[in-house]
This record gives C-alpha cells, sequence and structure tokens, in this order.
C-alpha cells in the first residue's frame, strides 16, 4: 500500500517527474522532494497557514492536499515568488516595514497577500485582515503586515502585480 | 502527524467512483479533504483507499433545476460566497459560504464535503435543514433524493452509506425571510452557537440552529413583535432540542443568535449583505 | 564630517533588516530543512495516561516494521534530566517504570522516515496500570491525593519572606481587602515546533547538533553534562529558529535520545515536534494562584501586601529551568511594581502534578505579577470609589526616589513611570472617556479602559537562558576591511545580525553592509549565554559595543601610525580613518587591515599583529528595569461575551534604543500574545488528566482579525550601563493582559465584574453578565 508511484508536479513553472507515496502530504513533497523548504510546516491541520501555497493561483493549505492530487495544477511556492535576484515589491515592503521577525509565517502570509492583490489591487485595511486572517504569527502582531500590504497596494498600479 | 498509508484513485464519473466504493468497504471519497486530511494526519481515520472525485466534471456546477438551485457537491465554499447567482436569490447563503473557516479553506473545501462531514456546527447542514434542500445521494441503485431534515443522523453521521456519495444539494426557492448569525470565538472557527430564523410575517416562522445539538433540527418558532416574549420562544423552541452543551452560556448564545438572526431576516439587498448583518466580510 | 562622525549613524535608526532577504525568498534553513544523506527521523511514543505505572512492554512488532532501524527505551537511554543541587527529582528522557503526565516520552522509534516511523510507533503495546492523577495544585500541597514522585514531596520548592514591621503596618491600616488571581496554563506555541538533529561527524569524531534553541552554549553543556562526554567534542549548530519567547530555553528529553541515537546508529538523526508533540510537550506556563491580602488607607495609599503564590510545577522540575519556581521566585519580588507599597510578605509554594513540566514563556512572572499587582489597586479604587488612576498616582514611585529599593529589596534604576502613565492616558484620551462611557452604558454599550503600568527587570545577572551575567564578542576586521563578530546569542527573530551590526558600525566607522554578525555555533562563538530574560539587547549590546570600541582603539592607533597624527586627532566613518579637520589625509579600513595582517613591518611598536580581538561585558548593575504603560479600550458584547479592543495604547521606556522599528515589532507581537493571554489561549486538562487543547483548533491563537492597531511612543531614560540600552522583549505581554482584562472589569462594572482569571472566556463575560438573572 505504501508502494511509489509516478508523479509529474508543475511546481514554480517547471515540471518534476517524481515517485511518491499517495500518502505524502504536498507540503512534505515540496520540502523533502522538491527540496523547496521554504513552504514551512506549522500544524498539518490547516489551522495555521504556514504550509500556504498557491494551487492554480489560489491560497490553499498544502498540508490539508496529498501531493498525488495537484497533478496538472500549477503550484506557486515563495521560492517562485522571485524569478531574479531581487525581490518582489511585497517582499521588499515586508523588508521596509519590519512585517517579520521568526520568518516562518512569511512565505505563507507572502503567498497570501499575493493572491489577495492579485485579486483586489487596493485592498482596505479590514480586507487585508480578513484575507490574512487563516495565517497565524506569533511574532508581529499583523501591524507591520497589514501596512506592508497596504503600503505595495497603494504604490501599485492596478496592473502592476 | 502523517496519514497512514492508502491507495489512490482518481475518478471522472461518479460510476466509478460508486464502483470503488463498493469494492473497498473502508474507502472514502476525497474532495476538498479540509475535514477529511486533518483526522487522516491524526490518524482518526484510515481508510485503506481515497477515490478522488476532483476531476467529476458532473458534480462542479451551480444552476437552476427548474424551481431549484443545484449545487453540485464538488463546489467550493468560495464558489458559492462569489456567485452573483446565489447572492441575487439566496443572500443567506452568501452570508453563511463567508463564515466557513479561512480564504484557503474556502478555496478547497467543497458543500458535498461539509454535508458528508456533517459537524453539528456546520453552516451548509444547518442551511440545507433551514432552506429545505433536498441532497442527492447516488449509490449502485442509483440516485436517490433525501430531504436534508433526514439527511443527518447526529453527531458526524449521515444517512449516506460507504458505498455512496452526495453527488448535488438542491434548494427550493426560499418561502420566507431568512436571517443568519453565528457566534464563533475568531474568524474562521467553528460556531460556538448560530442559526438560521425564518420569518413567515404572520408572526410565526422556524428556527434552525447549528453547534447546539447533534444536528440541525428546524424547528417552529412564535415570533412575537415583543423582545421578551421573542426571548421566550426561543427558549421554548430550544427546549424541543437535544441540547450538547446545556451550561448557562451555551443556551444564552442559542437565544442570541436566534436572535440576531431573526433581526437580519428584517434586512434588505444590500443591508443583508452589510457588515452589519455579517456579510460583507470581503473575499 | 567630524560632527557626524561623532555622532551614531546606525543606533537609534530605523534600518532595515539583513535578516530580511534570505527569509522573503525561502532560502532560510531552519531545523527541519536540515536533510542529510542517510538522515533517519525519530517518533515517540508517549504516555496516553497523566499517571501510570508500567507494568511491561511488547515492542516486537515496531522493530519488525519496515524502515525501522532501532527502538529505544530507557534501558537504552537511562538518563535522568537531573538538577544537580536543585531538586530530588529528575526526568528520565523515556519513561522509568512509572509515567507522569500525557505525552511523557515512553519508546523512541527511530525509522528511515517519518511516516514509517508514525507507522511503526503505533505498534508499540504498552501495559499501563493507570493511578489516580494529582491534579489539583492546591490540594497537591497537602500531599493530595497522593505523591506524584513517591520518594520526594509535592512541595519541591518553598519560600517565605516578610519585610520588617508588616505585622504592625498591616493591621494598623484602616482598610482590608482580599482576592485570588487564576492564572490558566498556556504555552509560547511557536510557529517553529521544536526539534533537534544531530549528525556524527566522521572525520573528527565529534557530534554535530542542529539545535532549534535560543542557548546555544547552555545545550550544548547540558548535553556534554548528560552524556557524560567531553564538552569540545559536541559542536551546537543553531540554524534560523521560528520563533523561542522562552520556551526553547529548555534542554528536553527529545534532544537527548536524539543525540544518543546519532552516537549509536551512527547515522544522522532527527526528530521535529508536530503541533499535538508541541501542546503536549513543549514547557508549559502560567499555572498559578496568588492569595492576596491588601491594607490600605483612605487616601488609597496601599500600605502592604500578603501574598500566598502557588505554581503547579507539573511532573517535572523542566531542565534546567523551572518555569514554576521563575514564575513565583521573582513575582513575589516585583511584586510591587511601579508603586511604592513599603511593606510585603510572601509565601511561594511550587508543586508537582501529573501535567507537563511548566517552563518559561516570554514575560514568565510578569503576566502574573502585573496582573495582581494591577488587579490590588482597581480593587482599592473600586472599594473607595475613586478613579483607578488617582489610586495610581497615590502610590507611584516618584522620579526623586530612585534608585528604588522596593519592599522585597530590589532595586530599580531611573525610569518613568508616572510619565508613561500620564502620556498614555493622553494618548487614550482618558479626560473625556468616563463621560463617553456612561452615555454609551446608557445605550446598552459596554466600554471600559484596562490601565497597566509595568516595570520590567532586564538584562539579569540570570534568566531561564542561562546564569551568566555577560555576554561576550570576538570581533575580526578582516584582511579586506570587511567585519565579522561572533557571539554566543540565540536569536529567535529578534534580528540581532542586524541590531549587534548597528552597534559595531558605529564604532568601528563601517557601513552596515559590511558587517557579519555569526551565531548559534559553538565552534566559532565565545561562551555566551544565549537569548533569554530580555538580556541580549543589555549585555549583548553592550558586549558588541565594548568589542566595537576596543576594535575601534586599535584602528584609530593603526591610523595615527600611518597618517603621522595624534591618536586624537584620528576619525573613523565610513570605511574610512582620516584626520580631523583634514578629510585628504585619510586611509581606507581596507588599507589599514592590509597593513594589519599584511604588511606588518607598519604596525607600530607595540601593537599586536592582526585585527582580531575578544570583548566581555558584564554590567555592574544586576538588573535594569524598563518601564511603561498600556492603556487599553474595549467594548464588551454582552450578548455572545466577545470583547473587542477598540484602541490600545503603549508608552514604552526601554533606554536608548538600537532600532525603533525592531523594539516597536517586539511590542505588537507582545500586545498580540497578550490578546490571546486575555481572551483566548488556555491549556485545559479533563478531570481524568488528559489534555484537552491538543491542536490549534482548540488553543487558540490571536489572528490578524483579533489583534487592533497600537499606537506607540517611546520614552528613553537611559541605563547606567552600556550604550544607556535596556532589555525590552517581554514588557509588552508583561503589560498587555493586565490593560485588557482590567478594560473588562471596567467596562462591566455595572455588573460588578473585576476579573479575576486569564484567560476571560466569553461564558465567562456571560456567566456574570447573567449571575443575577
Amino acid at each position: 500500500m505504501n508502494s511509489r508511484v509516478p508523479l509529474k508536479l508543475t511546481v514554480n513553472g517547471e515540471t518534476f517527474d517524481i515517485e511518491v507515496e499517495p500518502r505524502w502530504l504536498l507540503s512534505d513533497v515540496l520540502r523533502h522532494q522538491l527540496g523547496l523548504v521554504g513552504t514551512h510546516v506549522g500544524c498539518e491541520q490547516g489551522a495555521c497557514g504556514a504550509c500556504t501555497v498557491l494551487i492554480d493561483g489560489k491560497p490553499e493549505r498544502s498540508c490539508l492536499t496529498f501531493a498525488i492530487q495537484v497533478e496538472g495544477q500549477q503550484i506557486t511556492t515563495v521560492e517562485g515568488l522571485t524569478r531574479d535576484e531581487n525581490l518582489t515589491p511585497l517582499q521588499e515592503a515586508f523588508s521596509e516595514h519590519h512585517a517579520l521577525q521568526c520568518g516562518y509565517c512569511t512565505p505563507g502570509m507572502l503567498l497570501t497577500a499575493t493572491a489577495l492583490l492579485r485579486l483586489e489591487p487596493h485592498p482596505n485595511e479590514r480586507q487585508v485582515r480578513e484575507a490574512l486572517s487563516g495565517n497565524v504569527c506569533r511574532c508581529t502582531g499583523y501591524q507591520f503586515i497589514v501596512d506592508a500590504i497596504l503600503a505595495v497596494a497603494g504604490d501599485t498600479k492596478e496592473d502592476a502585480r | 502527524m502523517k496519514p497512514a498509508a492508502f491507495e489512490y484513485r482518481r475518478v471522472t464519473t461518479v460510476a466509478e467512483a460508486v464502483k470503488l466504493l463498493r469494492e473497498t468497504p473502508d474507502a472514502k471519497i476525497i474532495a476538498g479533504g479540509q475535514s477529511l486530511v486533518p483526522l487522516m494526519n491524526f490518524r482518526l481515520t484510515r481508510p485503506s483507499l481515497l477515490v478522488d472525485v476532483n476531476g467529476v466534471k458532473a458534480l462542479q456546477h451551480v444552476g437552476w433545476d427548474g424551481a431549484y438551485l443545484r449545487i453540485g457537491s464538488l463546489v467550493r465554499h468560495q464558489q458559492i460566497a462569489d456567485h452573483a447567482e446565489i447572492q441575487k436569490h439566496f443572500p443567506v447563503l452568501t452570508v453563511a459560504a463567508k463564515h466557513i473557516g479561512h480564504w484557503a479553506i474556502r478555496n478547497r473545501g467543497t458543500i458535498g464535503g461539509s454535508l458528508a462531514h456533517a459537524d453539528p456546527a456546520s453552516e451548509w447542514s444547518a442551511a440545507t435543514v433551514t432552506l429545505q434542500a433536498e441532497i442527492d445521494v447516488e449509490g449502485p441503485q442509483g440516485i436517490h433524493m433525501v430531504p436534508a431534515s433526514e439527511f443527518f443522523l447526529g453527531y458526524y453521521s449521515t444517512v449516506v452509506q460507504p458505498d455512496e456519495l452526495i453527488v448535488a444539494v438542491r434548494i427550493p426557492y426560499p418561502k420566507f425571510r431568512i436571517g443568519f448569525a453565528e457566534m464563533a470565538r475568531r474568524r474562521g472557527d467553528f460556531a460556538l452557537a448560530g442559526a438560521y430564523v425564518e420569518d413567515a410575517g404572520n408572526g410565526e416562522g422556524f428556527v434552525t440552529w447549528f453547534g447546539v445539538a447533534d444536528k440541525p433540527v428546524r424547528v417552529p418558532t412564535l415570533l412575537p413583535d415583543n423582545m421578551e416574549t421573542r426571548r421566550e420562544a426561543w427558549q421554548q423552541a430550544l427546549e424541543t432540542l437535544a441540547i450538547a452543551d446545556d451550561s448557562k452560556p451555551r443556551l444564552h448564545l442559542a437565544v442570541q443568535m436566534a436572535e440576531r438572526a431573526w433581526q437580519h431576516s428584517r434586512f434588505d439587498g444590500a443591508r443583508y449583505l452589510s457588515e452589519e448583518a455579517g456579510g460583507n466580510q470581503p473575499l | 564630517m567630524t560632527e557626524q562622525a561623532m555622532r551614531p549613524q546606525f543606533m537609534g535608526a530605523r534600518v532595515k533588516r539583513v535578516e530580511d532577504p534570505r527569509l522573503l525568498t525561502g532560502q532560510a534553513r531552519y531545523l527541519d530543512d536540515i536533510d542529510l544523506p542517510g538522515m533517519l527521523e525519530v517518533a515517540f511514543v508517549r504516555s496516553p495516561y497523566p499517571a501510570a505505572r508500567i507494568m511491561g512492554m511488547d515492542l516486537t512488532a515496531v522493530k519488525s516494521a519496515p524502515g525501522v532501524r532501532a527502538v529505544l527505551t530507557f534501558e537504552d537511554c537511562p538518563i535522568l534530566l537531573w538538577q544537580k543541587d536543585s531538586y530530588q527529582v529528575g526526568q528520565p528522557v523515556l519513561a522509568h517504570n512509572e509515567v507522569r503526565y500525557v505525552g511523557e516520552p515512553v519508546v523512541a522509534v527511530v525509522a528511515e522516515d517519518r511516516y514509517q516511523a508514525e507507522d511503526a510507533a503505533e505498534l508499540a503495546v504498552v501495559h499501563y496500570e493507570p493511578m489516580e492523577p494529582v491534579l489539583d495544585m492546591v490540594q497537591s500541597i497537602a500531599e493530595l491525593p497522593r505523591r506524584v514522585h513517591a520518594h520526594a514531596g509535592n512541595v519541591f520548592y518553598h519560600k517565605e519572606y516578610t519585610t520588617q514591621g508588616f505585622s504592625e503596618a498591616f493591621s494598623q491600616a484602616t482598610r482590608h481587602l482580599t482576592a485570588t488571581f487564576r492564572t490558566t496554563r498556556q504555552t509560547a506555541v511557536t510557529m517553529e515546533p521544536r526539534g533537534t538533529a544531530a549528525m556524527p561527524d566522521p572525520a573528527s569524531g565529534r557530534m554535530t547538533v542542529y539545535a532549534s534553541t535560543q542557548s546555544p552554549h547552555r545545550i550544548r553543556g547540558d548535553l556534554a553534562e548528560l552524556l557524560g562526554w567531553a564538552e569540545n567534542q559536541i559542536r551546537v549548530i543553531v540554524p534560523e529558529v521560528g520563533g523561542g519567547f522562552g520556551m526553547k530555553a529548555n534542554t528536553y528529553p527529545e534532544d537527548v535520545v536524539v543525540v544518543w541515537a546519532a552516537r549509536h546508529l551512527g547515522k544522522p538523526v532527527k526528530w521535529v515536534s508536530d503541533r499535538t508533540e508541541s501542546l503536549l510537550t513543549d514547557v508549559h506556563a502560567r499555572d498559578d494562584i496568588h492569595e492576596v491580602e491588601v491594607a490600605y488607607q483612605e487616601n488609597g495609599r496601599i500600605v502592604a501586601i500578603r501574598d500566598h503564590l502557588m505554581a503547579d510545577g507539573g511532573a517535572y522540575p523542566a531542565y534546567p529551568f523551572s518555569g514554576a519556581v521563575g514564575e513565583t521566585s521573582l513575582a513575589s519580588r516585583v511584586l510591587p511594581g511601579p508603586y511604592q507599597i513599603p511593606y510585603i510578605e510572601t509565601v511561594i509554594d511550587c508543586t508537582y502534578s501529573n501535567k507537563t513540566p511548566l517552563g518559561a514563556y516570554r514575560g514568565v512572572w510578569g503576566p502574573i505579577a502585573s496582573f495582581v499587582q494591577e488587579g490590588i489597586v482597581d480593587r482599592v479604587a473600586r472599594s473607595l470609589g475613586r478613579d483607578p488612576v488617582e489610586v495610581r498616582r497615590v502610590n507611584m514611585i516618584r522620579p526623586d526616589q530612585f534608585p528604588f529599593r522596593n519592599a522585597a529589596g530590589m532595586i530599580y534604576d531611573a525610569g518613568s513611570y508616572g510619565e508613561s502613565m500620564e502620556e498614555a492616558l493622553r494618548l487614550v484620551g482618558y479626560k473625556d472617556f468616563r463621560a463617553r462611557q456612561s452615555a454609551l452604558r446608557e445605550q446598552g454599550k459596554y466600554r471600559g479602559i484596562g490601565i497597566s503600568v509595568f516595570v520590567e527587570p532586564t538584562a539579569m545577572a540570570s534568566s531561564e537562558a542561562g546564569s551568566i551575567g555577560y555576554e561576550s564578542v570576538f570581533i575580526r576586521v578582516e584582511p579586506t576591511g570587511k567585519v565579522t563578530a561572533a557571539m554566543g546569542l540565540g536569536p529567535t527573530g529578534q534580528g540581532h545580525e542586524t541590531t549587534m551590526a548597528q552597534l559595531i558600525a558605529d564604532q568601528v566607522g563601517v557601513n552596515l553592509e559590511d558587517i557579519v554578525i555569526l551565531h548559534g555555533d559553538t565552534d566559532s562563538a565565545p561562551f555566551g549565554g544565549g537569548t533569554g530574560g530580555s538580556r541580549s539587547g543589555p549585555i549583548g549590546g553592550g558586549a558588541a559595543l565594548v568589542a566595537g570600541r576596543e576594535m575601534r582603539q586599535r584602528l584609530v592607533k593603526l591610523a595615527a601610525h600611518q597618517l603621522e597624527a595624534a591618536e586624537e586627532d584620528i576619525e573613523l566613518g565610513h570605511g574610512q580613518a582620516w584626520v580631523a579637520g583634514v578629510p585628504d589625509r585619510a586611509m581606507t579600513i581596507r588599507q589599514l587591515a592590509e597593513i594589519a595582517y599584511t604588511h606588518v613591518k607598519r604596525i607600530p611598536p607595540g601593537m599586536p599583529i592582526g585585527l582580531e580581538l575578544l570583548a566581555r561585558y558584564r554590567p555592574e548593575q544586576s538588573v535594569s528595569f524598563s518601564n511603561g504603560t498600556h492603556i487599553a479600550e474595549v467594548e464588551v458584547d454582552p450578548l455572545t461575551g466577545l470583547v473587542q479592543v477598540l484602541n490600545y495604547v503603549v508608552v514604552n521606556d526601554c533606554g536608548r534604543l538600537i532600532n525603533p522599528l525592531i523594539v516597536e515589532g517586539q511590542i505588537h507581537g507582545g500586545v498580540a500574545q497578550g490578546i490571546g493571554s486575555a481572551f483566548l489561549e488556555s491549556l485545559r486538562y479533563g478531570d481524568d488528566g488528559q489534555l484537552m487543547t491538543t491542536s490549534l483548533s482548540d488553543y487558540l491563537l490571536p489572528e490578524a482579525t483579533d489583534v487592533p492597531r497600537i499606537t506607540i511612543k517611546h520614552l528613553v531614560t537611559p541605563s547606567a550601563g552600556e550604550g544607556g540600552i535596556k532589555g525590552m522583549g517581554e514588557g509588552s505581554l508583561i503589560g498587555a493582559p493586565t490593560a485588557l482584562v482590567g478594560a473588562v472589569s471596567d467596562a462591566l462594572a455595572p455588573f460588578h465584574v473585576m476579573v479575576d482569571r486569564l484567560p476571560v472566556t466569553p461564558d465567562d463575560v456571560i456567566e456574570w453578565i447573567t449571575a443575577r438573572e
């Protein structure tokens, strides 16, 4: 039953041919098979949001999805936000506003915020807090995260992000 | 916290799924997995086979079926929250959808999964009972329709047999004005108490609580204009239920949520979807 | 130019963190990101009982399960987390004959991956004979229903203290009140769970231990001691740590088992806690009762406080720091807080129970003592029908009284106690609040304000991070002029790579990007105490300043010699040394470094080759007090019992700021944790001794929608130590819960509510409001 099966996984625009046990969580496969350890695991029950990735552009929990389920879908992890050496405007704003301390929740925050800004380029504070409510941060008290996202939303034109 | 081993099959038709369920008695359907996978990660459930129905197109649509709104079992909570037709004709569902979990959970979790899981605090379970929906269940003998009032048996328990799956929910056009309210400790948490209230306009109506008893039950109630007598009516309605936690705070909350839901039922149009009524949650 | 160089360029600036790029791009490496070839993973079989005898085990199925490499019990790994000279009890790293709390590790299963390890662990058969658990603190003191450890009494720490003249003062006061304050178990819940990995280094034969800890040298010392190895045979590397908050200051049973397994299997071994394990076995905190009697005068002056402090320490003293002792002993000494209360009498009892050991969580004693302290003031005010602000003013220590010796003998250095409160009252608009409050009450809206004036002892000689009162910095100007400094701190998100570099940059005269701060590697760092007890800024930062200054003196001497100028005329800055007033007579630091390492003939006589030195800093004062005031305005919904925080103000004084952005981030985070402590977080045990809150759907953390916007103002009363820096990591969580629940008491005054517990739940509020119905 725990024999491995082949899987074609598309992550950050790249396709990987790997073998997985059906029970392996997407979070584990991203981290331990593909080495994309920027996706963090905080609770394995969908409560903390640290493992949030984008699946076909939507934020979802990689700890509540088996890797085998997402064949053919586009997965985006934090490593996929940056194509070159430079930080994205959102990442830049996170640094500028001190929106991260220990950094463990940060990838999930960035992915949720990225999806939010695509959907709603100029969110108000309430929308930002609501969107982030499924991503727990234990260090920052959220204020600087909210500030960073609002700053980027204020700065960018409709289609910049 | 890693799930026990299982075999995995992806299907594209309901018939295939039913066949696999029949062949493997402890098989389980996986749709959104937002309730199932945590249970598997905790090893509280360990199916030997997971039948993935995410590729079954027939389960993915929202549309009219005569006088009924038909919501495929695979429709995600967020799709319901965003659906213009639902917002127009069933704003109570829009409001309820926005109270389910968090955005990432709503993006994957499905209405069928919620109903099958049958958490007594589920917004969807109580919605189907309130709206007198029919739940289409398909098994080896084909599809049969179960009235929502007969669908839930108790805690995490429904009439769905191991070789059956939910294919759709069919909701008749509501007869009455309906309000919704729930109280949770934080955004996205399961409600400590919630209620749907229907006001027939003649001083009578129905209340359907969730998170209060072991399953949602639609209880007829008087809806007097006077707040004090209305409170008594809520209390009488409550007494007909098998209350899970009959501590004073919980009974208080159940009454307050019914009252709040009733007040929301009196709102119209945009106000119904406003922050005041809990419907203006972004996303 | 001279002017500019004299003024610190980096200290006090809102500098972006050098840590951020790697954290923002997913390039940082936390413990579970360490994956070594052939690495094995551990799953623990844990006790399902709070108290039971182990009658036997059958592990045959475990041993033959796929992928299993080793199955360990206490017989294999007979090690006790024994605190020499402290207590009569030490926790076995794997249960020995008896289990004493739910979650206690019993068997370790080492397998090829975590999935297989968990599969195999499920197959373990352990025969238990359950015993009646000890669950109630007060009963435990009376040895009821039984002893947790047969050979030791349940009260493992007892202490009494009385200010001379207490009895007379207490009985002579005209008014008295009594109150009981109860805090419920909470825990740090770092977003990154605990974890340890160990790798025998085949080349050197040494053991490399990767630890998610706040205190690298401490854990190295503990492992050496417990395993009986030489300290220099162990190298501890601390990767990125996803939060600590005191909880990662301990050495845990799992740490020892993992290292032991790596040695005996000759393979890299890793264990990472899952969230259920975290909630069961990370040290718990805040399980305290204070029974208080207060004597005061008609004018609100508080004369004397008697306090019986009790803490449930759990099944074993956490190693090497018992949170029960930490919470009570310091609480007993800082109980008067910022008030000049002349007499106290305290009795402390710390007891064993069949619950998880109690350790440190940010603020340790502080959130409890502050809750008691301000709770007393609010009760005095209400009993006299006076404004709580007035009673605070009457009792507040005045600026002319510093240094102030409190009734327990603690010496407070200068602070801005009254000023911080007045400023916070102004920011929150207290002047017209009472009018607003009564108008809203007419409409059935219940608003309240809670005031929390806190003191925060920082930079103490001993804390949960270790009992050394100094820090060390090894600093080197590299041959190319770049600066590397290594420290024994254990940052868990505080940004030390930035703040320590800021301090050094100003001294050495280089830019921030030219400095690398190394930490978390016992092979590169000088011996240090680690991070905890708000010590890294004042003590670590002090050491960075001393190291930077000593290096500056070397560079100045070298430059003076090269530029043929007097040392006092040499200026350093922007990577250059120049003669004051003659900017053309300059050399780069790089050129000076080349001389120091390469053209050594040009070094002035008597000066050592190279630019390397080790500096240590030990503050003269054994403690430095930060202070501040938190004020919360809340609205309590009488229908749901939910509390909404409408306005939150912090006036904070932690001496000179190194980086205001980082200080504010710390404050925001502490207030958010305070919201959890006040309203959401609670580790609940059932009557059967089972922990009922074993997931993050039961143990509720504050979300973005629960935390309000926070207004911060800084006051600056410098410490007497290096740089005038005081610590500040804990003050925000010391102040916040008290302000928040104080606001609930104020809002619900019409219902005669005075909050006596942390946290306050909606059920509590509904109970209070409906009590009269």
